[in-house]
C-alpha cells in the first residue's frame, strides 16, 4: 500500500508543489541569466581559448612542443585523459546503477551529472586524439578497409577496445540523457513565450505530451538503458585499465588494475559531482532540491571508494613484494621514495587519508568543506593517474633510459583548457536545459512508499 | 498491427470529454472509477510517471524489451561476424604469434557493439512507436499538462452516457471539466 513516510527525511524540502518544481527549475531558461552566470561563462570561454592555442601549437608544430620522450612516452596527456574519463563515470553511476537500486536521492542529481559525463568525456577524447600526432589520419584507428590504412585494426590491443568503449559510453550516455530530458523539454516548451524558443524547444521535445502509454514505454525504455549502462561503465575504465595491465611494465602489469580503476573512477567522479553541486545549489537556489541529505550521501561514496583505492594502492606494494619480481619491487620503492615521491605521497593523502574525514557527521553535512574536500579528490586523483604513468616510465629497464618528465607549457595549456570545454559546456546546460530532472522530482515530492 | 501506436495521436477523432486534475490520487481514484463503470478511457495525461496508471487504463506491457534484446542479438552476431571478417578471414596479422581465432581479446569490442544496438536499437523503435520524431506538432489537451495538471481524456462513442462521465468526473475531483470538438475545447463546469 502506498502511503506518506513518517519516518523518512523528505527527499526535497519546502513543501513543493509541482508547479513551485516547474517555476524554481525553469527560471534560469525561462530569466536573463544572472550576473554570476556571466562571469562563470567568461571565465570559462578565456579557458576555452588557452585551449584553443595549445591545441593549435600542439597540431601546427608537431608532438614535439610536449615534453614527453622515449622513455616517459604518456604523460600529461593520457594522465588527462584517464582523469577526465574517471569524472565522467559519477554521472552513469548516479543515473544507472542508483536506479536500478531504486535509490530515489538520485532523481535531484542524475541530470546535472549525466551532463558531466557527457562533457568530461569530450575532454577525455581530446587527449588520445590528439596525442596520435597527425590527427587528420585519425581516422585509421576505425576498422575500414585496408585501403584507407595500412592494414585492418589489431582487435588483440586494448588501445582499440578504447576506441569501441569511449564511443560506445558517449553515444549510449547521450542517448540516455536525451531520453531523460525529453518530459522536461516538453515543460520548458509549454512555458517559454518567443518564437525561437518554441520552436527548438518543440524540435526537441518530439511531441511530447505526457500520454500514459508513453510514460509506461519511456520507464521500461530507462530501466533497459540503466541494465545496459551499468556493465557499458564498467567496461570503460575497466578497458581503460587494461591500456596498462596488458603491458610488461612494472608498475601496470598487475590485475587489480580493473576494479581499483573502476572505484577510482567513481570516487573521482562523485568529487567532481560534489563540487558542481555545492556550487549550483547555492548560486541557482536550489537548497530544497539538493538538501544536505545528498550532499552526505555523495559524501559516504566518496569515502567508501577513496578506502577502496587506498586499500588497491597498499595491495600493489603488498603484491610487488609477496611477487619477488626485483623490478616490480624498484617501481613501487621508486614510486614512494624515488625523486616523484611528492606526487607519491600527494596522491596518498588526498585519496586515502583525506576522505577518511566523511567519518564525522560535521564533514558530511558542511557545504563548504564537502567542496574544499571535493576539489582535495580532484587533485589527488589527477595525482593518481599521473603517478601510475609517470613513475613507471621514467626509469625504464636500462639505466640510459631513466629520465624525468614535467608538462610543458603546451600540456598544461591543454589541461587547463580542457576545464574550459568542460565549463562552457556545463554554463550552456545550465542556461538552456533544467539542471535537474523536474519529472522525477515531481513524483518524489510526497515522500512516497 | 501498425508500427506507430494510433491511440497516441488526437487528430480525426469524435468528440472527447477532458477532466483535468491536480491531484495524483484522485485522478487515479477517478480512472478507477471511470474504468469500473465500463468506460473506455482514451488515455491519461500526467506531467510525471504515475506508476499503474497504465495497467488501470488497460495499455498492454510494452514489447521493447523483447525488441532491445534482439537489437542485442544483432549487434553481437555482426560484431562477431566483423572481426571474423576482417581478423580471420580477410588479412589475419600474426602479432606476436598469438591465435587470432576466437580468442576472449575480442569480447570488449563484441560487448560494446552489442550495447550499442541494444541502446540505439530500442531507442529508435520507442520513438517510432511513441510516434516521436523531430518537429512533430504536439497534440496537447491543456497547456498545463506537462507542468503540474493531469488530464483524462474519454473519447464519446454512442454507447458512452456523457452526463454519467461528467458527474463521475466532478465527484472524483476534476478541477474542471471540457468537451472537445473539432479541436475546439468547451468548459462544461
Amino acid at each position: 500500500m502506498i502511503h506518506d513516510s513518517l519516518i523518512r527525511e523528505r527527499l526535497v524540502t519546502g513543501d513543493k508543489t509541482a508547479a513551485d518544481v516547474t517555476r524554481d527549475i525553469s527560471r534560469p531558461i525561462l530569466n536573463q541569466p544572472s550576473k554570476a552566470w556571466k562571469v562563470g561563462f567568461t571565465l570559462s570561454v578565456i579557458f576555452l581559448a588557452i585551449f584553443g592555442v595549445s591545441l593549435f601549437w600542439t597540431v601546427w608544430t608537431g608532438i614535439g612542443v610536449w615534453n614527453i620522450n622515449k622513455s616517459v612516452m604518456w604523460g600529461w596527456d593520457i594522465t588527462n585523459f584517464v582523469f577526465w574519463v574517471g569524472i565522467g563515470h559519477a554521472g552513469t553511476l548516479i543515473s544507472a546503477v542508483l536506479l536500478l537500486f531504486r535509490q530515489k536521492w538520485r532523481m535531484s542529481i542524475n541530470r546535472s551529472a549525466e551532463a558531466m559525463t557527457i562533457f568530461a568525456v569530450i575532454c577525455a577524447a581530446m587527449f588520445p586524439v590528439f596525442h596520435m600526432g597527425r590527427v587528420w589520419v585519425g581516422y585509421w584507428a576505425l576498422p575500414l578497409p585496408n585501403a584507407f590504412g595500412s592494414l585492418w585494426v589489431n582487435f588483440n590491443s586494448p588501445l582499440l577496445w578504447d576506441v569501441f568503449a569511449i564511443s560506445t559510453y558517449f553515444s549510449v550516455s547521450l542517448l540516455f540523457w536525451y531520453i531523460g530530458l525529453i518530459p522536461d523539454i516538453a515543460t520548458i516548451r509549454d512555458k517559454v513565450k518567443t518564437k525561437t524558443a518554441k520552436f527548438w524547444y518543440g524540435f526537441f521535445s518530439m511531441g511530447w505530451t505526457g500520454s500514459t502509454r508513453t510514460w509506461a514505454r519511456y520507464e521500461l525504455v530507462s530501466l533497459i538503458l540503466a541494465g545496459l549502462s551499468t556493465p557499458l561503465v564498467l567496461s570503460v575504465h575497466t578497458i581503460v585499465s587494461t591500456d596498462f595491465a596488458t603491458s610488461v611494465i612494472p608498475g601496470w602489469h598487475t590485475t587489480i588494475f580493473p576494479p581499483y580503476f573502476v572505484a577510482g573512477a567513481i570516487f573521482s567522479g562523485f568529487g567532481m559531482v560534489a563540487t558542481l553541486l555545492v556550487v549550483a545549489r547555492k548560486v541557482m537556489n536550489y537548497e530544497n532540491y539538493i538538501t544536505i541529505g545528498h550532499l552526505e550521501a555523495m559524501t559516504k561514496i566518496i569515502m567508501v571508494t577513496g578506502s577502496l583505492v587506498g586499500i588497491a594502492y597498499l595491495t600493489e606494494f603488498f603484491i610487488a613484494w609477496y611477487s619477488g619480481v626485483e623490478y616490480e619491487q624498484y617501481a613501487f620503492l621508486n614510486r614512494a621514495f624515488g625523486p616523484y615521491w611528492w606526487a607519491y605521497w600527494s596522491m596518498m593523502s588526498c585519496n586515502l587519508l583525506a576522505p577518511q574525514v566523511f567519518w564525522f557527521k560535521w564533514a558530511r553535512t558542511t557545504p563548504w568543506f564537502i567542496f574544499t574536500m571535493s576539489i582535495v579528490v580532484n587533485v589527488g586523483m589527477w595525482f593518481e593517474r599521473f603517478v601510475i604513468i609517470v613513475t613507471s616510465l621514467h626509469r625504464d629497464y636500462l639505466p640510459s633510459s631513466w629520465v624525468m618528465y614535467s608538462g610543458s607549457l603546451t600540456e598544461v595549456g591543454l589541461f587547463l583548457g580542457t576545464f574550459g570545454i568542460f565549463f562552457t559546456c556545463f554554463f550552456l546546460f545550465a542556461k538552456y536545459l533544467p539542471v535537474i530532472n523536474m519529472a522525477e522530482v515531481k513524483s518524489i515530492l510526497r515522500n512516497r512508499e | 498491427m501498425g508500427l506507430v501506436d494510433k491511440n497516441l495521436s488526437l487528430r480525426n477523432r469524435n468528440k472527447m470529454l477532458v477532466g483535468v486534475w491536480e491531484d495524483e490520487d484522485s485522478l487515479v481514484d477517478a480512472t478507477q472509477t471511470l474504468v469500473d463503470q465500463g468506460i473506455h478511457i482514451h488515455d491519461v495525461y500526467t506531467p510525471y510517471p504515475v506508476h499503474g496508471l497504465d495497467r488501470v487504463i488497460g495499455v498492454k506491457r510494452s514489447r521493447l524489451a523483447r525488441v532491445a534484446f534482439f537489437c542485442g542479438l544483432t549487434g553481437l552476431s555482426l560484431m562477431t561476424l566483423m572481426i571474423w571478417y576482417m581478423y580471420v578471414h580477410d588479412w589475419p596479422v600474426n602479432v606476436g604469434n598469438k591465435p587470432v581465432r576466437f580468442t576472449p581479446s575480442w569480447i570488449p569490442v563484441i560487448f560494446e557493439g552489442t550495447v550499442l544496438c541494444t541502446a540505439f536499437g530500442m531507442g529508435i523503435f520507442f520513438f517510432l512507436r511513441s510516434r516521436m520524431v523531430h518537429g512533430i506538432k504536439n497534440d496537447l489537451l491543456d497547456v498545463r499538462q506537462t507542468d503540474d495538471r493531469m488530464i483524462i481524456a474519454i473519447e464519446t462513442t454512442d454507447g458512452v452516457a456523457e452526463a454519467d462521465v461528467l458527474k463521475t468526473m466532478k465527484d472524483k475531483g476534476a478541477v474542471e471539466v471540457r468537451e472537445m470538438e473539432n479541436g475546439i475545447q468547451t468548459v462544461i463546469k
